[in-house]
């Protein structure tokens, strides 16, 4: 008797645990266009600007708009897998994904497609056979000039050039993103011309890093890297961070080592938004004087756009424009959509932004 | 005989909950029921953490505990993936399987012949392996070979091979740990390890063999995995070691050592798929579903508790 | 037999440092920069505060693998209380008092229902982070001045981070505790012998859940540390540190099985960890290496002391074969 009272308790607690959650439960209309939305991780500024601009587009539409991704510490291709398979099982019409490892995810990317969902990238690209289209925020080219350029500009002010030359590092992300392995690549060849030849990276496996998307992590290394900076030939002058994670870590851990080095003859510098690296690019003694970035929330609005009208069949893969809303005219070249080019922002122009 | 009626309630509670789970789930998102997202989702992707599970449940029925089954799991199939590059399939597979047969025996020794607690000596090779793997490739990605895709993406009799190579290996389990006397023994380990070598059970030998079938275990899974996700980086076992052990703790299994059902195990694990999936299909948010599954553990652990004593008392009840 | 005791783990560890520590001096001379000394102190410094709490809960014989995602959940709160400008002495406080209560709540569920503390604590990561995201959309960012003072601006000499004094006090009072206070006995009695402990009249319960109490109060410390690193918080910023902070009390010498450990060997413990992955890229590795090294270091440490232990125990049972002889 006891033993089968208990067992119901049991079960009514699941049950009771299992209702807590059915609010959570969407329920949308059949006709209605769903778009799904991964970003590599979910709760950090750069994303965060992507969705305000994804919702705006999909409020102005009329359509579902699900968004779901991996947490920080979890940014791994199993995680963005587990939430696609989910979206592919209830026939959503697209999906916009943003890989954190473009080749291991194009198998699900092409289930996807085999089950008649248009699936397109933004911000970066996965393998180009598993997608229809890449929404791209700036070339790989451009970014990587638009870095380069901010920190030439900063170590010539600061006395270095041809005769004098100047060591950097760069600090990646993962090491899987192909965003960051382009513009790594991108700024290496850029590395060979005359125009930057005085920047130099004297040690790949110590100078390039890969921290991860782990906050903690990602300090620590950075923290690491400022302290290994200064004027010497042995030493660090510039550093290059090519994640949203990574530039605002750098500015801190400038600002809570104990001996600063010299912010005369150093420069930090890096891609991330606007708002995370205010404090430091308004504080004259922090090097970190410029930050490197597209307009995300813009990004974000594109890329529904583009997937509604792939969607509707208002655009097809081989269309040569598409008229994106507020935007205006952006033309599809090879596939790829491209927003715009890289934006350097400065302490004349931060407070202008707000994302 | 108290015991035994015990332990089929159990299951009995555990089959009701998955079955109210499933019938929750149908009735809330249609889509959930389509046969091929039940077998080619569902199913499909619990295999590696289920197939790890089986191993895992006779290491718990031990009181031992294996931390480091995530970071194996990566290791051997970054090291299978590289020789397969070099060496071929044939090799790749083999060095797989032989990685992960070393990393286990390396707990294992460690843990039976220099008597280090197995949490410890796991937690230890967990850094190590994952380290070795994040060295070695300079936390690049390992691409799959021909064989692992073909174990992680074939399709036989309208299964996915992975679930047969999963159905083979819990029978197997199923019957070693009920049907043997190899069974009985890897109990009495758990329940006390000095009695069991004074009665001669060989406990050294057998908590090697043990560790070092999930090293094998893990590598078997290591070639699914690679070939179901095209390729591996180092972090990829990450929580993975925990979501085992979760599978095999909401199956009854005491983490004390000594009790311990390989049925409770393969439920556990159907439990923990209908959630994963089910919740997804739902468009619940994936951190409402960590929630989700820490208290469906909870509550798992607390009716176990209750449970347990309740058995404890009757049988105190009886002896007076 | 008295030069014996000189042996001990927290002997070998002192020396495998001296060692680490001339060899950095000789081959990356980078190394020894106040900079980086600081920057290394400063996390020495978070991880031995939650290590001594996390010995304190391993003596009992119990262990906390929650403990990540507790401060993950304490840096967010602080977070959101430091956002209203409240200051350093205001947070602290906080987050010692929010820490304190979700350990107490680990303690309860564990010793409530005797459930075994690592699966008890395994859920309640699940939950603790599940809960986060869903409170705060993203990150808290742009964080005042008075949030950041403890990393920014708190230096002491000017040169010193502040969180290397709180590390300090906190080391010292525990290690005096431990020494002296009834209460830190009962946790060894406790480890040693649960039911040997409840007989001889200790309450086991409730000291096992006021040593998490106290591990508590000394996470939040972390968290708090670690949360002020930055103008910015997000949702994981403890992730995986408890597996750091086990690893500093297991190096330290602890065992597991609870009983028996100093704080001492906990302070070696977290400072060979702290220094591993600043070190070996200043030796111009990649820090790939990084977790490599520190589990090589953990596994041949405890395996020499192990072994050491096991001898020990056999020359003892020889003498005692000898005498009934």
């Amino acid at each position: 008797m006891r033993k089968s009272l208990l067992k119901k308790v049991a079960a009514a607690a699941l049950a009771g645990v299992m209702t807590c959650t059915m609010f959570g439960g969407l329920a949308y209309a059949e006709e209605e266009v769903t778009i799904a939305m991964l970003p590599k991780f979910k709760g950090e500024n750069y994303f965060d600007a992507v969705k305000t601009g994804a919702e705006e587009a999909s409020d102005e539409l009329g359509i579902t708009l699900l968004y779901d991704g991996p947490s920080q510490d979890q940014a791994t291709n199993q995680k963005q897998v587990d939430i696609l398979e989910g979206w592919i099982a209830q026939g959503v019409d697209a999906i916009l994904v943003s890989p954190n490892d473009p080749t291991a995810i194009a198998p699900t990317l092409k289930k996807a497609q085999e089950a008649g969902i248009k699936v397109l990238t933004f911000d970066a690209d996965a393998q180009e056979d598993s997608r229809d289209l890449f929404i791209n925020q700036v070339s790989a080219d451009a970014a990587a000039k638009g870095l380069l350029d901010a920190a030439k500009q900063d170590l010539t002010s600061k006395g270095y050039g041809d005769d004098k030359k100047a060591n950097i590092a760069l600090v990646s992300s993962t090491g899987t993103d192909a965003n960051q392995n382009a513009w790594q690549a991108a700024i290496e060849e850029l590395l060979t011309t005359d125009d930057y030849s005085f920047m130099v990276i004297q040690n790949k496996d110590t100078d390039i890093l890969y921290p991860g998307t782990d906050e903690t992590k990602v300090n620590a290394e950075c923290a690491t890297l400022i302290s290994r900076m200064g004027p010497g030939e042995d030493q660090i002058q510039a550093a290059i961070a090519l994640s949203s994670m990574s530039t605002p870590a750098l500015g801190a851990q400038y600002e809570s080592a104990a001996s600063k080095p010299d912010a005369t003859v150093i420069t930090l510098t890096g891609l991330a938004t606007p708002n995370a690296l205010k404090t430091y690019i308004k504080d004259e003694n922090n090097p970190l004087s410029t930050g490197v970035l597209w307009n995300c929330m813009d990004l974000g609005y594109l890329a529904v756009q583009t997937a509604y009208q792939l969607t509707t069949g208002e655009i097809t893969t081989d269309s040569e424009s598409i008229t994106a809303g507020r935007l205006g005219d952006k033309e599809i070249t090879d596939r790829q959509v491209v927003l715009g080019d890289a934006l350097v922002f400065d302490a004349s122009n931060v407070d202008e932004f707000d994302y | 005989m108290k015991k035994r009626t015990f332990k089929f309630s159990f299951n009995v509670a555990l089959f009701l909950i998955w079955l109210l789970l499933f019938a929750f789930i149908s009735i809330k998102a249609p889509n959930f029921l389509k046969p091929n997202y039940l077998i080619s989702v569902m199913l499909r992707n619990i295999i590696e953490i289920g197939m790890v599970a089986l191993p895992m449940t006779l290491v718990i029925i031990t009181a031992g505990i294996d931390l480091s089954v995530g970071n194996i799991l990566v290791l051997s199939c970054m090291l299978g993936g590289m020789a397969a590059g070099a060496a071929g399939d044939a090799a790749g597979a083999l060095i797989t399987l032989a990685v992960g047969l070393i990393c286990g025996i390396i707990n294992g020794i460690i843990i039976a012949k220099v008597k280090i607690t197995p949490m410890v000596t796991t937690l230890a090779t967990m850094y190590l392996y994952l380290g070795l793997a994040r060295g070695i490739t300079q936390g690049d990605s390992v691409y799959a070979f021909p064989l692992a895709a073909y174990l992680g993406n074939t399709v036989i009799a309208g299964l996915p091979i992975q679930i047969w190579i999963y159905l083979v290996l819990a029978v197997v389990f199923v019957y070693i740990l009920s049907k043997t006397t190899l069974g009985r023994k890897i109990y009495s380990i758990g329940l006390n390890p000095n009695a069991a070598k004074y009665a001669g059970v060989k406990t050294d030998k057998i908590l090697i063999g043990i560790y070092a079938l999930t090293g094998v275990i893990c590598a078997l899974a290591a070639l699914i995995w690679l070939g179901r996700f095209t390729s591996v980086k180092y972090d990829a076992g990450t929580n993975f070691n925990l979501k085992v052990i979760t599978v095999v703790v909401l199956g009854g299994t005491s983490i004390n050592g000594g009790i311990g059902d390989m049925k409770g195990t393969i439920l556990g694990t159907l439990i923990i798929a209908t959630l994963n999936s089910g919740l997804t299909v739902l468009n619940i948010p994936i951190d409402v579903q960590t929630i989700v599954q820490g208290a469906v553990l909870m509550v798992a652990l607390i009716a176990y508790a209750v449970l347990n004593d309740r058995a404890k008392k009757r049988k105190i009840v009886a002896v007076q | 037999m008295k030069k014996r005791s000189f042996l001990t783990t927290e002997f070998y560890l002192f020396c495998f440092l001296v060692v680490i520590m001339l060899l950095l001096a000789v081959a990356a001379p980078g190394f020894y920069t106040l900079n980086n000394i600081m920057s290394i102190l400063n996390s020495f410094s978070y991880i031995l505060i939650s290590a001594i709490g996390m010995n304190l809960i391993i003596l009992t014989g119990n262990i906390d693998v929650s403990t990540g995602a507790l401060i993950s959940v304490v840096a967010l709160a602080s977070a959101a209380i430091g956002k209203t400008g409240v200051p350093f002495a205001g947070l602290l406080p906080a987050a010692m008092v929010m820490g304190a209560l979700l350990s107490t709540l680990n303690g309860l569920f564990i010793t409530g229902l005797k459930i075994p503390a690592i699966v008890a604590t395994l859920a309640t990561t699940q939950i603790f982070q599940g809960v986060l995201p869903l409170t705060v959309e993203g990150s808290i960012y742009d964080l005042p001045a008075s949030f950041t003072w403890l990393a920014f601006k708190a230096k002491i000499f000017g040169v010193v981070p502040a969180s290397v004094l709180i590390c300090l006090i906190v080391t010292v009072f525990f290690l005096l505790f431990t020494r002296y206070s009834r209460f830190s006995k009962k946790l060894y009695a406790i480890g040693n012998n649960r039911n040997g402990a409840r007989l001889a009249g200790i309450n086991v319960d409730k000291t096992v859940v006021i040593s998490y109490t106290i591990a508590g109060a000394l996470f939040g410390i972390t968290a708090l540390i670690v949360a002020t690193a930055g103008q910015r918080v997000t949702t994981t910023m403890g992730t995986g540190m408890e597996m750091t902070f086990i690893a500093a009390v297991v190096l330290g010498g602890t065992s597991p099985a609870g009983g028996s450990g100093k704080i001492i060997g906990t302070v070696m413990g977290a400072f060979i960890l702290a220094i591993v992955a600043p070190a070996i890229n200043f030796l111009g590795i990649s820090p790939n290496w990084a977790d490599a090294v520190k589990g090589a270091i953990i596994l041949i440490s405890v395996v020499v002391s192990a072994a050491r232990n096991i001898k020990g125990r056999r020359v003892i049972a020889r003498c005692a074969v000898r005498q009934g002889g």
